[in-house]
């Protein structure tokens, strides 16, 4: 198949489907789970067909216009990279739906949940397959919408809407940051395009050489970082655990939170190598490794701790992403894609042993678990296979990785010489240290001691097999990646690692790789973790004692600030601009009019006299003597109905004056119209009973007869001044229907003609208004007496 | 050139409507938004009333207006350029006229439904006064 139709399947598939799971549920019931496991399972194959297309770090590009005029294509790009994710994605996908039948209750709302899990899983392909920056952030956007309703699935508990919105709040906004860059971006290069840049030395060079491109750099990362959870942005993360632990395990540890790292690969040949790079990139990574490692000490809900260690592991490959030089661009890059292919799979595994736990035992809190080995002797295999796999224990695939990422920092130590050459390797250990702690916490916690005397239900065993069998398959990845690194590295990490380096790598990972540099460093990590974790609990107690005492050094503490705050300006603010009574809005509107109609007119107008005209016929004076005694009796009369008749006289002298303005049609209108009015008035008016009277004190009516005043001058200048030529005069439209009503339309009369037409939609438009009107008045009457 | 007394008129109009709308009693502000599209529509009609004096309907046939200033040359993008200080036609500017026209009519759909609103106001609230309704504040 054409691999642009295979992937535009891949990602619309889902999309198209997610609308026919409640059709499906109603057919299938609870099973529509592996309905939705079935796309996933379709979208997946479509991805693996592409990998021969992409095994030498070959790509693939195809577009379809979209918005030509300003250069957004629908475009794909297929390469290393994007197979990688796809298959990360799609596969993770497929194990987290098939999952989630065991998982989910068959009284949950099923096709809610499904839906919301394809839409995500669709937009996270759409984004790793986008070749147009606009068009990644669309499905970029759509990730973080989609994760919001995962996130919140449970709306009706506050800390699901407390997680679901801090995560949209924070990658939202993230992802606003990068737009701005990719427009940054584009004002260096010309084009909203990535493989162009990327294809182009030239281009490249020129954003290198850019004073903007710090700006672009640093815009991009800032949405990078806050879709993965680093920095500052880390906050969201943990509370997003609120969602399902299906859910977590799928947006938390392979997808979601990938995007941002997908982004720091994506852009890295663009901006890699440069200090900035690493400085920033490297620099975020290994702080929010060190911190979110070193703060999972404290946590005592299994998946709060996974959600640390997320947050810590991720920031391991930004790290290495982040390790480049102008001579070496590309030493943590291949180690980087691995890790990150290898997190997936036991931090996917973990999550899920996390649910099979809480599904089990209903409860994720540490102080309460313990001493299951027994109980659940396969869920305690898997969970060791993961757990030792996160913290780098031989023969598993996290044991590779993590040699790579050692052995990566000792050459950018190298690379960047003295002092570096003892920090950057020092500071890698010191990430692994942690992570080995709280990789043994997380099984020891669960599995191993004696099982809490109460609070656990009495019969806790190995959950079915639907549950079990995804987390297995997991563990098997892992020991299979460990033994046979060959099979993940030539056919995925290689391509990747071509197509960031832009050009062919070959790799060659093997678990035994003699005693080398990074082999120590291992050995060190396995000490110092095995001396920190015999300190485990001392130390969380003292983080618990160091955030009482100061609970402000926490970003947390200025994320709550800054949201409550700002829903406290905003109700101060809206409750300023929206007071209730009408009578203010009309005052600020008629103000503001005034304002904006005077100062420019006095401004048009200085050192113009105009002429005026005086020139009246004896008639025509009585008609306006009697308009405004008619508008002052429609203002003046206590009564309604002698003031409505006022009103309604005031009527016919305009529709007479229109006679004199040469209007005849209008006269006519307004007759017949002014008739109309006054009988509905009339209706309507004689059922309203006059028992509000306003009382009009001395200074209530100095300001509003002021107001009044003012419109009434700002309206007489405006219609002295406008007929007279300050106003520049400008090609009218009139002239061209006095020339053509003729000879086109074949009437006479112009304004008409006009009406039915040359302005027919208008007229069309009127009636319309009308109808919906009549509409509006027959509800309005029929209304009555339902809300009793 | 407008007639200054008949601007003088409409712009009463406007300050009694203005007066009106500022009102509590819900009645009243319909007086004054009927006033002010009154006023409104005398505003639009006399401002095109300038160019000539006669009524906009063709009478003869042969008098189609067809001399210098109707360069229409669709072409160029201009339909008519009005040439400044010109005598352009004897008709008054027909356009605004068909703008009233709609106006007139939509004024009166309008009116029609706050009217039936204030009266479906007075029956579930028992009272005309704005302020009262908090209800309705929002």
């Amino acid at each position: 198949m054409d691999p642009f139709i295979s992937i535009t399947l891949a990602v619309f598939l889902p999309f198209l489907l997610a609308a026919a799971v409640p059709a499906v549920e109603k057919l299938i019931k609870h099973k529509v789970g592996w309905f939705a496991s079935f796309v996933a399972l379709v979208s997946f194959l479509l991805v693996v067909s592409l990998i021969p297309l992409v095994m030498h770090g070959e790509h693939f590009q195809a577009s379809v216009e979209w918005i030509p005029s300003v250069g957004v294509e629908y475009s794909i790009y297929v390469d290393g990279l994007s197979i990688l994710f796809g298959i990360i994605i799609t596969g993770i996908g497929i194990i987290i739906m098939s999952y989630s039948n065991g998982y989910m209750g068959h009284k949950e709302d099923l096709p809610r949940y499904y839906q919301w899990l394809l839409l995500f899983m669709g937009s996270m392909l759409g984004m790793v397959f986008a070749a147009n920056t606009i068009m990644l952030f669309i499905f970029w956007e759509l990730t973080s919408i989609t994760s919001f309703m995962l996130i919140g699935y449970w709306r009706n508990r506050p800390e699901s809407v407390y997680g679901a919105t801090k995560s949209l709040l924070v990658t939202a906004a993230g992802g606003l940051f990068m737009l701005a860059g990719f427009i940054v971006l584009r004002s260096i290069t010309g084009t909203f395009d990535i493989p162009t840049i990327l294809q182009n030395e030239m281009l490249i060079q020129a954003v290198r050489g850019h004073e903007l491109f710090l700006a672009a750099l640093i815009l991009i990362f800032i949405g990078a970082a806050s879709k993965s959870a680093q920095g500052p942005f880390y906050i969201w993360l943990p509370n997003a655990m609120e969602a399902p632990t299906p859910v977590s395990a799928f947006l938390h540890s392979a997808t979601m939170v990938k995007a941002g790292i997908y982004l720091v690969a994506r852009v890295h040949p663009i901006f890699s190598g440069t200090d900035a790079w690493f400085i920033l990139i490297s620099g975020t990574g290994i702080i929010t490794m060190l911190v979110a490692g070193f703060l999972a000490f404290r946590q005592i809900d299994i998946k709060a701790l996974l959600a640390y260690s997320t947050v810590s592991q991720l920031a391991y490959i930004m790290t290495m992403y982040g390790y480049a030089t102008y001579q070496e661009p590309g030493i943590g890059v291949a180690a980087a894609t691995f890790h990150l292919l290898n997190h997936a799979t036991f931090k996917a595994c973990l999550f899920l042993v996390a649910g099979i736990v809480a599904h089990e035992a209903a409860t994720r809190d540490i102080t309460r678990l313990g001493g299951l080995r027994h109980e659940m002797p396969i869920t305690f295999i898997i969970a060791t296979i993961g757990a030792l796999s996160m913290a780098g224990v031989p023969p598993l695939n996290g044991f590779l990785s993590k040699e790579m990422f050692y052995e990566s920092s000792l050459e950018m130590g190298h690379a960047l010489g003295s002092p570096f050459t003892f920090i950057i390797p020092a500071l890698a250990v010191a990430g692994g240290v942690f992570t080995f702690a709280y990789s043994i916490k997380f099984i020891a916690a669960i599995f191993l001691g004696k099982r809490p005397e109460k609070g656990l239900p009495s019969h806790i065993h190995d959950p079915s097999f639907v549950m079990i069998i995804p987390a297995a398959f997991l563990a098997g990845l892992i020991i299979l990646f460990g033994l046979v690194p060959s099979i993940a590295v030539q056919n995925l990490v290689e391509p990747t690692a071509s197509s960031i380096m832009m050009e062919t790598q070959h790799l060659h990972v093997k678990l035994w790789h003699g005693l080398t540099g990074s082999l120590v460093m291992t050995l060190i990590t396995f000490l110092l973790g095995i001396a920190v974790y015999t300190r485990y609990d001392s130390i969380a107690k003292w983080q618990n004692s160091f955030n009482r005492k100061y609970p402000f050094i926490s970003i947390n503490y200025i994320y709550d600030g800054l949201v409550n705050n700002a829903k406290d300006t905003l109700k101060g603010f809206s409750s300023f601009m929206q007071p209730g009574p009408v009578r203010r809005y009309v005052l600020a509107l008629l103000f503001l009019t005034i304002v904006l109609f005077a100062v420019p007119f006095l401004k048009l107008s200085a050192g113009f006299i105009p002429t005026l005209n005086f020139d009246v016929a004896p008639y025509e004076l009585l008609v306006f003597f009697f308009m405004i005694i008619a508008a002052l009796g429609a203002a003046m009369l206590p009564k309604y109905l002698p003031a409505v008749i006022s009103l309604s006289a005031l009527g016919y002298l305009v529709g007479l004056l229109f006679i004199y303005l040469s209007a005849p049609d209008l006269a006519l209108t307004q007759v017949l119209v002014e008739t109309l009015s006054t009988i509905i008035f009339l209706l309507a008016i004689v059922r309203i009973p006059q028992t509000f009277k306003e009382r009009i004190t001395p200074s209530l009516f100095m300001r509003d007869a002021l107001i009044a005043v003012s419109v009434a001058s700002m309206v007489f200048i405006l219609l002295i001044n406008a007929t007279q030529g300050i106003i520049p005069p400008f090609e009218s439209l009139s002239y061209y229907f006095i020339e053509k009503t003729l000879p086109l339309a074949g009437g006479h009369n112009i304004v008409n003609v006009v009406i039915v037409d040359f302005r027919g939609y208008d007229t069309l438009g009127e009636i319309s208004v009308m109808c919906l009107a009549a509409l509006g008045v027959y509800n309005l009457i029929h209304s009555r007496g339902e809300s009793e | 050139m407008n007639n200054t007394l008949l601007s003088l008129v409409i712009a009463i109009l406007f300050g009694i409507g203005t007066f009106l709308i500022l009102r509590r009693d819900i009645v009243r502000v319909i007086i004054g938004l009927s006033i002010i599209s009154h006023a409104v529509n005398l505003l639009i009609v006399s401002a095109g009333a300038f160019s000539g004096k006669d009524v906009p309907i063709i009478t003869h046939n042969e008098v189609v207006p067809t001399n210098t200033i109707f360069s229409d040359s669709l072409k160029n993008g201009v339909l008519a350029p009005l040439l400044n200080g010109t005598e352009p036609t004897h008709f008054v500017d027909p356009l605004v006229q068909a703008l009233v026209l709609t106006a007139i009519v939509i004024s009166l759909a309008t009116t029609a439904m706050i009217i039936i609103l204030a009266y479906r106001i007075h029956e579930e609230y028992g009272t005309t006064d704005i302020q009262k309704l908090k209800r309705l504040w929002g």
